[in-house]
């Protein structure tokens, strides 16, 4: 099984038992997420359980490309499992971190973990190669993560030196290592079930959605520690090596080719780090001593490691999530802080603006109607956001002391609402901007409407970022009065040309208002939705450097997606899977979790977005427009699709057109058996129908 | 007669002066002309033969590895035809912890001039391959995995790498037999880490590197170009 460990560790915490399940059994998934949710499928009887029940699942999935040389494919990690995050149900979710970790997973032997029950007390994994350990976690709960890490380091390598060759075992000829053991662990949110907790690894790496923190935490699971010695078999390593010489040659960045040098989350983009310090009014990219830093395999980091240390390896939300903060140096702290306690930086950002904007309303404040012990008068400060981190992480003020107000906000931003009354009132005005499913806005969701859409037809935010770079390109392009990189008529035919199986649709890429009902657009969210679960789930390829549809540096600026997926996939398995081919299973694997979806109870008429989306029109804080390819009087262009609202008619009708491009009743968004059948699955049309859940041919 | 002595009153036998030679050890010296290339190396004591010079040496950027390990994975891709750290023959450490540049180092193999490992090996099996530019090469046929050479290397973490599952010795020898790479190796030809590293941070020298301490293997390859995407220069 080239690529593959064949193995993928079973660990029932509830009788501390260590199991394997063959790789071979879910061998046709592929790997990542389509995996999770078949293993997900077979182990979890009732799927409408609850997160926090010890019969949740949680799976951990590598794909064949981890520890390999497909460049950004070669790191990332599908934590799977029901979450506690969403709302008004926690849905069966995902969440992706990248790092050592898949790598050193299948070093040692393992193709993935499986976790299920819970532990009597605090325990951590102790993974060696093969040997297997489930051990007492005493003196590691209740350490932040860094320093858990650090301490699981020093104990799995016995104190020896990190600066030397670390034997595993005793003999002289033992297997050796001199890379660190690659640790997942939860922070003191997670522990104490705080529903915005999540998983770290290293100093930045996070599985931030769903609230799998919380989920370890209710298992009494610690952390998970791996190290390994042993080989991963390339099918053909001479054709995996020229794909990634060629790969570099044609389609990465080349700092000499000044002209054609593009940054962003897209394949030639060079290693600058993603720090999002000083958005939106400017950058506070640190002027210090720096190295980019990248994830296994990659072939151009997306972070840094500071001189000062400060905010290393982290991008993104977690850099902007005190997005108040006076000074860089708080700001940079902020993210320490919140990798440290492990809490997912993108609501914790929101919800923290949220309490803020009760504040500045009076309704939130000390002795107020909501009664708030945090330092307003110190907002932007340091001391403000360290009270904030560890009063969502320990339920309390912040400070030590117990304080209803921690509790409140432990339970999630929309929890919280709800329970100060404010829920309904607040969704309706867009004070609270949550707009679907209990989770926080990311991009705007009536402009960037395979994000809306995508989402709410889904579980969780998307954060896939396929279609972001057009439109930050051409909004800083518009705003700045420059060119954007290409016309909108070319970019558009660049892009679609390779969205099989729907290429050659143009309109797919129309952002327009008029276009945004249409069965094109359910197109552009289906194709998305199949390309991210395979090949990007599943296949592991990351989310800031695939696909690569246009680039600069390419003849014609056609990119590399749709021959570099498959290419390098089969130079490591041999296994000939078509870009088509993935699509396709792309397909299986979201109508697995819609099915899963389903038994937990979604319905049609539960798909809405939050009120204020159907009632105001669309906005942005972090700027005034936002531009995106739309047809015009018949022409191409990039237009600025804000200040529009989503038409609640209108929106069921481009429910109606995307339920049956799926081939699901368009009654109640159930799943047909033809469907399902035609994709092999007709053992899930008989539990669908066995639960009345079945839709109507 | 001592020759050591002998080279304190002349120009020297060879016809460079004293200030020219650089000692390595009490029985090897090395002459270094102008522009810091070798263009002797003499022996002091009798008897003593001397090991050629490596024709190919890889000098490392510390302070701009990305930490990918992709040269890693290359070097036991190309040389194994498996992708496994441990068999690696460059090694990169690194802590998420630490603060730039203590916290990412690249360990290759130095090609030194006077090799420990070559010295230590009791059955002949490492030496300085002639056909191979004389690069400090294991050949597997002939090793006994004695771990003599593994113990020997002077630079933690040794160079000389364990092969635990063939229990082999084996170590970098600038891609010269590297059955996996449709590319030509060795001091003439092309080293998969160089090729594959994401950012230059290795580059391939014919220059015998600076043999004392780390400034001549650890340097900086960087350049305006590394400036203008806001990392330091020195």
């Amino acid at each position: 099984m080239s690529g593959y460990a064949g193995k993928i560790l079973d660990i029932d915490l509830t009788a501390r038992k260590i199991g394997v399940i063959p790789t071979r059994k879910y061998e046709h998934w592929v790997g990542g997420h389509g995996m999770g949710s078949a293993i997900f499928w077979d182990l979890v009887e009732d799927k409408s359980i609850d997160g926090f029940d010890p019969a949740n699942v949680v799976t951990i999935l590598t794909s064949p490309l981890c520890g390999t040389l497909a460049p950004a494919a070669a790191s990332r990690c599908e934590v799977q499992g029901i979450g506690v995050q969403s709302y008004p149900i926690g849905w069966f979710t995902r969440s992706n971190f990248g790092g050592r970790f898949s790598s050193m997973l299948k070093f040692a032997g393992w193709d993935g973990i499986v976790i299920r029950g819970k532990a009597e007390k605090p325990v951590w994994i102790d993974i060696r190669n093969e040997s297997v350990e489930v051990k007492d976690a005493g003196t590691l709960w209740g350490l932040d993560t860094w320093t858990a890490q650090k301490k699981i380091w020093r104990e799995v390598m016995s104190g020896q030196d990190f600066s030397r060759w670390m034997r595993l075992g005793s003999r002289d000829d033992a297997s050796r290592t001199t890379q660190k053991p690659a640790v997942l662990a939860i922070g003191p949110a997670g522990e104490n079930l705080s529903r915005m907790a999540c998983l770290i690894h290293d100093a930045s790496n996070a599985a931030g959605q769903g609230g799998f923190g919380a989920v370890w935490g209710s298992k009494n699971l610690k952390a998970i520690s791996v190290i390994g010695t042993g080989s991963i078999k390339v099918q053909n390593p001479k054709a995996l090596m020229n794909a990634r010489l060629w790969q570099k040659k044609n389609y990465a960045y080349n700092l000499k080719d000044t002209d054609n040098i593009a940054s962003g989350t897209v394949f030639q983009s060079p290693p600058i780090p993603g720090v999002l310090w000083g958005y939106p009014t400017g950058s506070w990219r640190p002027k210090e001593g720096q190295r980019p830093q990248a994830c296994v395999g990659c072939h151009s980091g997306c972070r840094a490691r500071f001189a000062s240390g400060l905010g290393n390896e982290a991008t993104c939300y977690a850099t902007v999530f005190y997005i108040g903060a006076r000074k860089p140096e708080i700001q940079r702290k902020a993210s320490d802080l919140i990798n440290q306690y492990g809490l997912n930086a993108h609501e914790m950002l929101y919800c923290l603006l949220y309490l803020n904007s009760l504040r500045m309303k009076r309704i939130l404040g000390a002795g107020r109607d909501i009664d708030c012990p945090l330092p307003f008068k110190d907002y932007g400060k340091e001391n403000f956001v360290e009270q904030f981190v560890k009063m969502v992480a320990y339920r309390n003020d912040g400070l030590g002391n117990p304080h209803p107000f921690g509790d409140d906000i432990a339970e999630g931003t929309i929890r919280a609402a709800k329970k100060w009354g404010r829920l309904d009132e607040d969704l309706a005005s867009g004070l609270l901007p949550f707009p679907f499913w209990g989770l926080p806005v990311h991009k705007e969701p009536v402009g960037q409407l395979e994000w809306g859409y995508g989402t709410l037809l889904g579980d969780r935010d998307i954060n896939e970022h396929d279609f972001d770079w057009m439109k930050w390109d051409a909004t800083s392009a518009k705003m700045s009065g420059g060119e954007p990189m290409v016309p909108a008529e070319e970019l558009v035919r660049i892009y679609t040309d390779k969205m099989a199986p729907f290429q050659g649709d143009r309109l797919m890429l129309d952002y327009s208002a008029e276009n945004m009902y249409s069965e094109h657009i359910a197109k552009l969210v289906t194709w998305h939705r199949y390309y991210t679960r395979f090949w990007k789930q599943s296949a592991m390829f990351c989310d800031w450097r695939w696909p690569d549809f246009l680039n600069l540096r390419a003849p014609g600026k056609i990119g590399s997606t749709g021959e570099a997926e498959p290419k390098f996939l089969q130079a490591v398995t041999g296994k000939e899977i078509s870009f088509l081919d993935g699509m396709e299973l792309g397909r299986k694997i979201w109508n697995l979790d819609h099915a899963i979806w389903t038994l937990q109870g979604r319905h049609r008429d539960m798909v809405h977005f939050a009120e204020y989306i159907y009632t105001k029109k669309s906005k942005m804080v972090e700027a005034p427009v936002l531009f995106l390819p739309g047809r015009k009087n018949g022409k191409w262009d990039y237009c600025n699709m804000l200040g529009r609202r989503m038409e609640k008619e209108k929106f069921e009708g481009f429910k109606t057109r995307f339920y049956t491009l799926q081939g699901w009743d368009t009654k109640s968004g159930y799943p047909k058996r033809s469907t399902l059948e035609a994709l092999g699955l007709s053992y899930i049309a008989d539990e669908l129908e066995s639960h009345g859940k079945l839709g109507q041919a | 007669m001592d020759e050591g002595k002998e080279k304190k009153s002349e120009k020297g036998r060879f016809g460079i002066s004293r200030r020219n030679f650089l000692r390595l050890s009490k029985d090897v010296f090395v002459a270094i002309g102008a522009g810091g290339a070798l263009t002797h190396i003499v022996w002091a004591k009798k008897g003593v033969a001397a090991i050629p010079v490596s024709e190919g040496y890889l000098v490392v950027d510390i302070k701009k590895c990305q930490g990918c390990v992709s040269c890693m994975l290359a070097c036991s891709l190309v040389n194994e035809g498996v992708e496994n750290l441990s068999l690696a023959r460059i090694q990169i450490l690194q802590n998420s912890f630490q603060n730039w540049p203590d916290d990412v180092s690249i360990e290759q193999c130095r090609q030194c001039v006077d090799p420990a490992c070559v010295k230590a090996c009791p059955e002949g099996a490492l030496t300085a391959d002639p056909e191979n530019g004389h690069v400090r090469r294991v050949c597997k046929e002939k090793c006994i995995g004695c771990m003599s050479c593994v113990e020997a290397c002077p630079h933690p973490p040794s160079r000389a790498v364990w092969n635990f599952q063939e229990n082999l010795a084996q170590k970098c020898d600038l891609c010269s037999h590297a059955p996996h790479w449709e590319e030509k190796g060795g001091p003439n030809g092309k080293q998969a880490c160089v090729e594959v590293c994401p950012v230059g941070a290795i580059q391939f020298v014919a220059q015998v590197p600076e043999q004392e301490g780390e400034d001549g293997y650890k340097v900086d390859l960087r350049g305006p170009a590394w400036g203008r995407l806001g990392y330091p220069v020195d």
